[in-house]
């Protein structure tokens, strides 16, 4: 009791002391407290985007593969091994009581072309010509003329800056063959021969334009209607689910929205949202780079317009901008020019007028895409598949990370893969002599498809892919082996033929689980922690001996799982230099301090207090000040934390959307936050009242005797 | 002679044949020598001598706060050369009450608390007898009411009650002061010298150094230090040896 009153009554009078050591261990604890908060409530809320949108509680591999699984890493890690008895381990594990579900799963990223404007207006004009409509085709034609006459003008400035010598002969080639399709005569002897100027069209020119639409995404090939149930935070936004069984993909609506979206449109919806969180115009560098964009970008506004519709489009923009301005650049350039005031107004006219006239989105739902991947033995492999919708991760809608996931069916993630076991190879050589399919290579196959550029032909020729896909499904498609894939992007009018076969097929379970997949995600029951499971689930594998190696979450989400460890290690080293800071301080200034009160503590030794009576006289004064002022400390975090804990704290961007799970982050403290903090405290005072108390116990009697100078 | 009654009581500090020397490096100095003294229950003794004579130090001794080179130093009983120092400071605790030149109070303590300090070290009372007895010993050294107050905002005079009243509070043997007049003007020494008297006739026995020839005068036995040695004892005339 007295030993308190002294600690206490010490604090209030060694001012200076009290300041430095208060300042420090408040800080400390408040640090601990702030920190701890922080991190578990990231680890908590990013454990649940990472859980609950791709990589559930746990993944499985392939034991011994070469590379570890990254669901969020480095893209191009590849080497993740393959999983051939998916059937027998799902029956396995999810017999467990531990687990609620498991899914196949591989994730893979590929190149799609979103078809260009070009490619969907030569198919416009294909279908006009095939059906003899004389005035829409001749619409679409002045259209495509002008298209042609701007893809010849850009590749013409585009020569000008590359050096001649080091184009290769296809890009010398190309450039000739938009010259002359860029030609009056080309134009005029259309009629005479529509079918031919058409292929050439298609096949020289339109892949000149291609570039532009190029969108690399990044999917989970997997049981769609499985996945659905078992991520709850999937949802559907536009569109519908791909139907149970079925080939399809579903884009992420963050991926969609970003990519595939006309980028014009695209900026306007950004600058709309940096608008309404309160940003200006004339401030944000970003929506000034937009707009800029918006304004020097007119051509993906203008490429797209036909006569009909430029004029109409024209008509509003003069309206709009009051000008008798009759060229669309200068038009469009001023209506993009948008300003604080009139920028609700433009935006809307754009959704009005604009859009409709345009392609929103250069692929859309219902859609028939086309993925070129690459198989595993280094082959191009090309699928066609079916867009369905979009869906989105719930409160991860901003996020790049979640958002850039977006979904695809198993089988044709198998198509897509390549992947052949040796029987496999076998059995479909043997499949090709029987069926009389020779290998195509692309050239040939381009001539054999669509040699004579009849529609007839093309379906003969096509006819015998789904035959041949089905044959090979029930386990691993073919994929290199299809005339469709080999031919490369070949036009959409006959892969899209193969992909309406495959389109209404609905697979069995056993044939979803029976093929190969990279690896597989196992949901736990609620109740259970990953820590168990992955005890339990490492258990039956060795058990069943299962060829698997299973990772947490956090191993299995790459770099961003470490995420969490990183900053613990942050912390834990500012918290480790702050306190030995705070060690070597506190200890000067108590030994400065016990060096003051020789006089009184010798006193005390001489009026009968033994040395031990002084150590617990100094250890009551280490606790006394580290509650003291690991208490107020506790209190200014709590008070902190408490704060942002109500009010969330606005993730700023992407990533810290994706580590809060949402677009506020609620920091709270976990329950032993408190008493670690304390701890901590209390520790880093008693080592440092270490030395400072052996002094203390050195000091003699004698001490007191000495008279005071 | 006429002392023949006193060896019936058993003296409370007994000092044999008592050397203390003090190394400086190659120097030794030797502060006591052959030093024999004997201090009997209810003696007011002072020790007087110049300055450097070695008071202090045969102070320090009895105090058991510091140890002979050579000779015997028995306090209340026990031979302080043999003790451990825990048990040194046991027996200082028990035994003996220290009164200081500069008061030497706790500084965070008020008055009452730096009185009850010895009693909780001692543990030996519960609360209630601690409040009595602290009461009962500031009343007597008249400062009760200042019980609340801490050193900072006593007087010297009244400081030196309080750390009177600490000396006495574990009922000592023998209590020692060395120089308690020494930082007090003339006037209060001496009314501090006339409340060791007071508690001294009822009861205290006090050894205490001076070398105020004031207050040497008030003594009931002088032992006088000159370099380290006891000159002659003056003649028994203190008024103890009358009664
Ligand atoms: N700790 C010490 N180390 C070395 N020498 C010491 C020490 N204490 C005392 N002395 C020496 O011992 C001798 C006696 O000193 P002491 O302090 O006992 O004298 P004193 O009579 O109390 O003097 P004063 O009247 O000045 O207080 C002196 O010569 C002193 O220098
Ligand atoms: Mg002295």
């Amino acid at each position: 009791m007295i030993l308190i009153q002294i600690a206490l009554r010490n604090l209030l009078t060694h001012k200076i002391k009290s300041a430095i050591v208060g300042g420090l261990l408040i800080f400390a604890a408040f640090l601990i407290i702030a920190g701890l908060s922080l991190i578990s409530s990231i680890d908590k809320s990013m454990s649940k985007s990472i859980v609950n949108s791709v990589a559930g509680h746990i993944q499985l591999q392939e034991k011994g593969a070469k590379d570890e699984l990254s669901i969020f890493g480095q893209m191009g890690s590849n080497e993740i091994g393959y999983i051939h008895n998916f059937a027998e381990i799902r029956k396995a594990i999810e017999a467990m009581p531990e687990v609620a579900a498991v899914v196949p799963m591989g994730i893979d990223s590929s190149i799609v072309f979103g078809g260009n404007v070009l490619d969907v207006k030569l198919e416009a004009l294909r279908n006009a010509v095939k059906a003899g409509d004389q005035k829409q085709s001749a619409v679409i034609r002045r259209h495509v003329r002008r298209m042609v006459a701007l893809l010849d003008d850009e590749l013409k400035n585009l020569k000008g800056f590359s050096d001649q010598e080091k184009m290769s002969d296809d890009m010398k080639q190309g450039l000739l063959d938009v010259a002359e399709a860029n030609q009056p005569k080309f134009w005029d002897s259309f009629d005479a021969d529509p079918y031919a100027h058409l292929e050439f069209l298609e096949n020289k020119i339109a892949k000149m334009a291609i570039g532009e639409d190029m969108l690399m995404l990044r999917y989970v090939g997997t049981d769609t209607e499985r996945f659905r149930k078992v991520f709850d935070r999937f949802e559907m936004v536009d569109g519908q689910m791909i139907p149970p069984g079925q080939r399809g993909f579903l884009f992420n609506k963050f991926t969609y929205e970003e990519q595939v979206k006309h980028k014009t449109a695209r900026r306007l919806d950004k600058i709309k949202d940096r608008l309404a969180e309160g940003a200006k115009v004339a401030t944000d560098d970003e929506i000034k780079q937009w707009i800029k964009l918006n304004r020097t970008q007119y051509k993906e506004i203008t490429f797209q317009l036909d006569d009909v519709a430029t004029d109409e489009v024209k008509a509003a923009l003069q309206a709009e901008l009051q000008s008798k301005e009759s060229d669309m650049a200068k038009l469009v350039d001023a209506f993009m020019d948008v300003s604080d005031a009139n920028f609700q107004k433009r935006y809307d006219l754009f959704y009005k007028v604009i859009a409709p006239r345009i392609r929103l989105y250069s692929i859309r739902m219902g859609d028939t895409m086309t993925i070129n991947g690459f198989s595993q033995s280094g082959y191009a492999t090309t699928v066609n598949v079916k867009v369905y919708g979009t869906f989105r991760f719930h409160g991860l809608d901003r996020s790049t990370m979640a958002g850039a996931f977006n979904i695809l069916d198993l089988m044709t993630y198998r198509d897509l893969l390549g992947y052949m076991t040796a029987d496999k190879k076998a059995e479909i050589a043997k499949l090709q002599a029987q069926s009389g399919v020779k290998e195509l290579k692309r050239d040939t196959a381009e001539a054999e498809l669509f040699g004579e550029g009849g529609g007839e032909q093309v379906e003969d020729t096509t006819n015998a892919t789904p035959t041949q896909a089905a044959a090979a499904t029930p386990t691993d498609a073919p994929a290199e082996a299809t005339p469709a894939a080999i031919a490369g992007n070949a036009p959409l009018s006959g892969a899209k033929l193969m992909a309406k076969e495959l389109e209404g097929h609905v697979y069995s379970q056993e044939e979803i689980d029976g093929g190969v997949i990279r690896s597989a995600a196992i949901m736990l029951k609620p109740d259970f922690d990953v820590k168990t499971g992955m005890e339990k689930v490492s258990a039956l594998i060795a058990a069943k001996k299962f060829a698997l190696k299973p990772l947490d979450w956090r191993a299995a989400s790459g770099l961003v799982g470490n995420f969490v460890g990183v900053i613990y290690a942050v912390l834990a080293f500012s918290i480790f230099i702050i306190f030995l800071v705070s060690l070597v301080i506190i200890n000067n200034s108590l030994v400065m301090s016990t060096l003051e009160r020789t006089r009184e503590i010798g006193t005390m030794r001489a009026i009968g207090a033994q040395r031990s009576e002084i150590l617990q006289m100094f250890m009551v004064e280490a606790v006394v000040m580290a509650g003291v002022f690991g208490a107020i400390g506790c209190t200014f975090g709590y008070a902190l934390v408490a704060y942002f804990g109500h009010f969330g704290l606005l993730a700023s961007n992407d990533f810290m959307i994706f580590l809060s799970g949402g677009p506020r982050f609620y920091p709270a403290l976990p329950p032993w936050g408190l008493p670690v903090a304390m701890l901590a405290v209390l520790i880093v005072t008693l080592i440092s009242t270490l030395y400072p108390a052996w002094l203390a116990m050195r000091i003699t009697p004698l001490a007191a005797m000495q008279d005071s100078e | 002679m006429h002392m023949a009654t006193t060896p019936a009581i058993e003296p409370i500090v007994h000092l044999s044949n008592v050397d203390k020397d003090y190394k400086l490096g190659a120097v030794t100095v030797s502060a006591l020598k052959q030093v024999s003294l004997e201090i009997a229950p209810g003696e007011f003794t002072v020790i007087a001598g110049p300055s450097g004579s070695g008071k202090t130090t045969l102070l320090n001794l009895i105090g058991c706060v510091d140890v002979a080179t050579r000779g015997e130093v028995i306090v209340a009983g026990q031979d302080t050369g043999k003790l451990s120092e825990g048990d040194l400071t046991r027996l200082r605790l028990n035994a003996l009450g220290f009164i200081f030149q500069s008061f030497n109070l706790v500084g965070v303590l008020d008055a009452f608390q730096n009185v009850e300090f010895p009693l909780l070290l001692q543990k030996k009372m519960n609360a209630a007898q601690r409040k009595e007895r602290v009461m009962d010993l500031l009343n007597r050294v008249g400062i009760a009411e200042y019980a609340h107050h801490r050193p900072g905002e006593l007087s010297g005079g009244q400081r030196q009650r309080v750390a009177i009243a600490r000396a006495l509070v574990t009922f000592p043997r023998i209590v020692l002061a060395d120089e308690p007049t020494a930082n007090l003007d003339s006037v209060t020494g001496n009314q501090i010298l006339d409340l060791m008297q007071e508690l001294n006739r009822e009861g205290t026995t006090f050894l205490f150094s001076t070398h105020d020839p004031h207050v040497v005068s008030r003594a009931g036995r002088v032992v006088r230090l000159v370099d380290g040695r006891i000159v002659t004892e003056p003649e028994q005339q203190s008024p103890m040896s009358h009664t």
